[in-house]
């Protein structure tokens, strides 16, 4: 594992970018849960730590696609509809795998993550 | 990608350097595809909006629907050659193209005929575009040179875009003037891509 910064620099609520490698990971802490994840959201590629928290979801800025903090499961595809007079997205732009998660731990001073070697090299 | 011109010239110093300063270049390439799949299929559905931008709301509103639509190509035009010279390429189906495309198709609404519906869709457009690139400059800044000034060029238009869609929709005061000629593309048309202009 990596330690890539300490304890308190991810409080509850936040949301951070860490480069390990040449692979960006965003780390945060939401309703108490550490979790780490790539920072590339698996829709269109747009970088996870520039969204926001809902739930128990971390949401993509770009296009509002919810994925679960715990397991990084899309639970959420946001409609491009509007209103009722807007036309919906064709079914192979919307689709979207589910958010890629690392294992993270926090030793009480600091947080190591897990990147694998293969996306961690630089 | 052809791996043989390596035989002849080993690799490309232009793809070390900017390796060297910590891009992924594969990754590099999907943010380019995603951001040149939005600008055409934008262009595309740019010109079925304009040609619905008719009466006499309509007609006032088609002159900046049309320069937004040309400077979008223009910006597939700029940026295209950049994503060859790392290495990607287009795909050879246009379907997959438009799938990959970082945002949304910009399809006319079902109630075209109020032109404040369409203009939402250029703004929404607009704005994704914006989100889009500004992916690519804060991935490149101060790391890839190049692919970061011709991203910042379209950026700046993508801003005046949104803006001028904006003031046309809420009537705040605006800076916006008519461009010189259709497609003039103030801040992109320095890059290699754009031979016409």
């Amino acid at each position: 594992m990596v330690k890539i910064c300490r304890s308190d620099d991810i409080p509850e609520g936040s949301l951070k970018k860490f480069t390990v490698g040449r692979t960006d990971i965003a780390v945060g802490r939401r309703n108490n849960t550490l979790f780490a994840c790539s920072n590339w959201c698996p829709h269109k590629g747009a970088s996870m730590h520039k969204g926001y928290y809902k739930d128990n979801n971390i949401v993509c800025y770009m296009h509002n696609y919810e994925f679960d903090v715990c397991t990084g499961r899309l639970t959420n595809m946001k409609s491009w509809k509007k209103s009722k007079t807007w036309v919906e997205q064709d079914p192979a732009w919307r689709a979207s795998g589910d958010l890629v998660m690392y294992d993270v731990l926090d030793d009480g001073s600091w947080i190591h993550v897990l990147v694998p070697s293969s996306e961690g090299q630089g | 990608m052809s791996t043989n011109y390596k035989d002849k010239i080993g690799e490309l110093v232009g793809v070390e350097v900017i390796e060297k300063n910590g891009i992924d270049v594969e990754k590099l390439r999907q943010l380019l595809l995603a951001g040149v799949g939005a600008e055409f299929t934008t262009y595309y559905y740019y010109t079925i909006l304009r040609m619905h931008c008719t009466g006499q709301d309509g007609e006032g509103l088609k002159e900046i629907v049309e320069d937004a639509r040309i400077e979008d190509r223009n910006h597939f035009e700029a940026m295209v050659p950049r994503l060859y010279e790392i290495g990607g390429a287009l795909p050879r189906d246009i379907r997959k193209f438009a799938d990959i495309a970082g945002c949304p198709d910009a399809y006319l609404p079902d109630n075209w005929e109020d032109v404040e519906e369409i203009l939402k869709v250029l703004l929404e457009a607009e704005r994704c575009a914006i989100r889009s690139w500004g992916e690519v400059c804060d991935y490149t800044q101060n790391k890839d040179h190049r692919t970061y000034a011709i991203a910042q060029a379209i950026m700046q238009e993508e801003i005046e875009h949104e803006a001028w869609f904006v003031e046309l929709l809420t009537k705040r005061p605006s800076g916006h003037f008519r461009r010189s000629f259709v497609g003039q593309s103030p801040h992109t048309k320095g890059q290699g891509g754009l031979i016409h202009l």
